[in-house]
């Protein structure tokens, strides 16, 4: 009885998580010119409209410019943090840590308007440098916190082995620890360039008018119609987001590198 | 010496979160212009709206309400979910994982728009009540759209944390209750929702500044009917340019994130 009530409930919960999934995915095919599912017909006319759609493809290419962007910045002062926070002796270690994580803990909606106007008060008018600082500042935790799990990780008898060789601190870095911690780091790019792919709130803040990300214009899209093409385009998204973590945990084992730091 | 490695980092968050976060403080203080956008001088004006004012007071508990009543629809789904996930055989584990983690792999606005096409006037579930002669439900544009996207938004937040901390349940606990008699139902009542009280504390944390702070779901599927915090900041910012006012509410959200935060960490970190 127990058991049964059990496995009803979580398979309405399964139900309720896959829902918006499913109906989008099937009610890209339709052949009808509004969105209902399930799908009447099928074709895929809504996936030619929206490679037709120039503003969509140079709002994809800028984000995908801006993930990669971010993902490299943040790896360039994340990846030095965790090196630094390794050392048990290191004098205020706590508080750094907290300080390192800091723009994990504050609403979003706040670092956004935090940013808006401060570019507005030094006057910098550079929307795609404007968006990349924010989202470096948003995913460079992630990199500090799956890097430095790994750090964690290794064995500490692999860079005594090379001090005792004769190896300085920069050499064993660059020849032995990191390339051990090597996939986490590829790890945290990939997952740092997803989540800046993801990122809309900020975005919608700092966006400039030619200087639009996908989601943005996405969100712009919505306020004006709802048509399949936007099934089509959202269908894409999840497929493309399913792709790279499916790869990630394929050739990286994602999960682990990522989830050892989450306790 | 041993802190250069964390300078780029330091020098980044000083001058993009640290000196930002400053100016938003000081932002807040300045008194409205009409004409400037920011005036001259100081002021407790914007807090004394922010916080007392009755539509802002109204705001505040309203989104305070929203917050809790997403927890507690998360926590009803997430716990069942969340148990069968720990329950289950290693395939079935990893598939319902996968599952509970699938909404994080959507794009929000792609999410909103999704539950946009299920949840109006003209929707599927309202289409689907009429082709079964059942009466449609109001879910157009108002407060449950918004909580049942939030939901959907933020139960992988709650799921996660009830079963890291499930899996680590001695089940030599639960078989201690059974043999002395206790059904399934009490043993669930009386000891397992205790032992993973840590994770529903964490999970509700998660998921209650989640909700408070989200933007992006209310505005979309609030219409332009529903307003949080987050959508009336958005609102001051971009439409009437009311900046101090706005900063006074973004640091009012701020603040509530922090008091929460703090009073959890008072609560369960010291045990």
């Amino acid at each position: 009885m127990f058991a049964r009530l059990l496995a009803l409930a979580a398979s309405g919960v399964v139900i309720f998580l896959l829902l918006p999934l499913v109906v989008i995915t099937g009610a890209s095919f339709t052949t009808t010119e509004y969105v209902t599912f399930p799908p009447q017909g099928f074709t895929l006319r809504w996936y030619e409209a929206l490679l037709a759609r120039a503003d969509f493809l140079a709002a994809l290419r800028t984000s995908v410019i801006l993930g990669v962007l971010a993902a490299a910045s943040a790896a360039a002062i994340g990846i030095p943090a965790a090196i630094g926070l390794r050392h048990a002796g290191l004098p205020g270690r706590a508080l750094l840590r907290g300080i390192a994580m800091a723009p994990l803990t504050l609403p979003t909606i706040v670092t956004a308007v935090a940013l808006l106007q401060f570019y507005y008060a030094i006057d910098l008018d550079a929307p795609l440098g404007g968006l990349l600082i924010g989202h470096t500042l948003i995913v460079v935790p992630y990199c500090i916190r799956t890097v430095g799990a790994a750090f964690e990780r290794l064995d500490p008898a692999l860079s005594e082995a090379a001090e005792s060789l004769g190896a300085g601190p920069w050499r064993i870095h660059l020849r032995v620890t990191l390339p051990a911690v090597l996939p986490s780091i590829l790890a945290a790019l990939a997952f740092m360039f997803v989540t800046s792919f993801d990122q809309v709130t900020l975005s919608v803040f700092l966006a400039g008018p030619d200087v639009v990300p996908l989601p943005v214009r996405l969100y712009t899209y919505i306020e004006f119609a709802i048509d399949p093409m936007l099934a089509a385009a959202s269908a894409s998204l999840v497929v493309l987001a399913m792709l790279v973590v499916v790869l990630c945990q394929r050739l990286l084992r994602l999960d682990r590198g990522l989830f050892a730091g989450a306790e | 010496m041993r802190h250069l490695p964390l300078a780029p980092l330091l020098v980044f968050y000083g001058c993009f979160l640290l000196a930002p976060g400053l100016a938003l403080a000081v932002l807040s203080l300045r008194p409205f212009s009409p004409t400037l956008v920011v005036g001259e001088g100081w002021t407790g004006a914007n807090y004394l709206t922010a916080l007392a004012d009755p539509f802002y007071l109204g705001l505040l508990a309203g989104t305070i309400f929203l917050g809790v009543a997403v927890t507690l629809v998360t926590l009803l789904l997430g716990y069942p979910l969340a148990l069968a996930t720990v329950r289950a055989g290693p395939r079935l584990k990893s598939f319902l994982l996968v599952v509970a983690l699938s909404p994080l792999l959507i794009n929000l606005v792609v999410r909103s728009y999704a539950w946009i096409v299920l949840l109006g006037d003209h929707g599927l579930i309202n289409a689907w009540l009429r082709a079964m002669s059942l009466p449609a439900v109001p879910l157009d544009a108002n407060m449950a759209a918004v909580g049942i996207g939030l939901a959907h938004v933020t139960l992988p937040l709650m799921v996660l944390s009830l079963v890291a901390v499930m899996e680590r349940i001695d089940p030599r606990l639960l078989e201690a209750a059974a043999s002395l008699g206790a059904g399934e139902w009490r043993i669930l009542a009386r000891v397992h929702v205790h032992l993973a009280m840590p994770g529903i504390a964490t999970g509700s944390l998660l998921v209650f500044c989640t909700a408070i702070s989200a933007f992006i779901t209310p505005r979309l599927l609030g219409g332009n009917r529903i307003s949080t915090i987050s959508t009336v900041i958005y609102e001051k910012f971009t439409f009437s340019l009311n900046w101090p006012l706005g900063a006074a509410l973004a640091m009012v959200l701020l603040g509530l994130t922090l008091v929460v935060t703090a009073l959890h960490d008072r609560l369960f970190r010291a045990r």
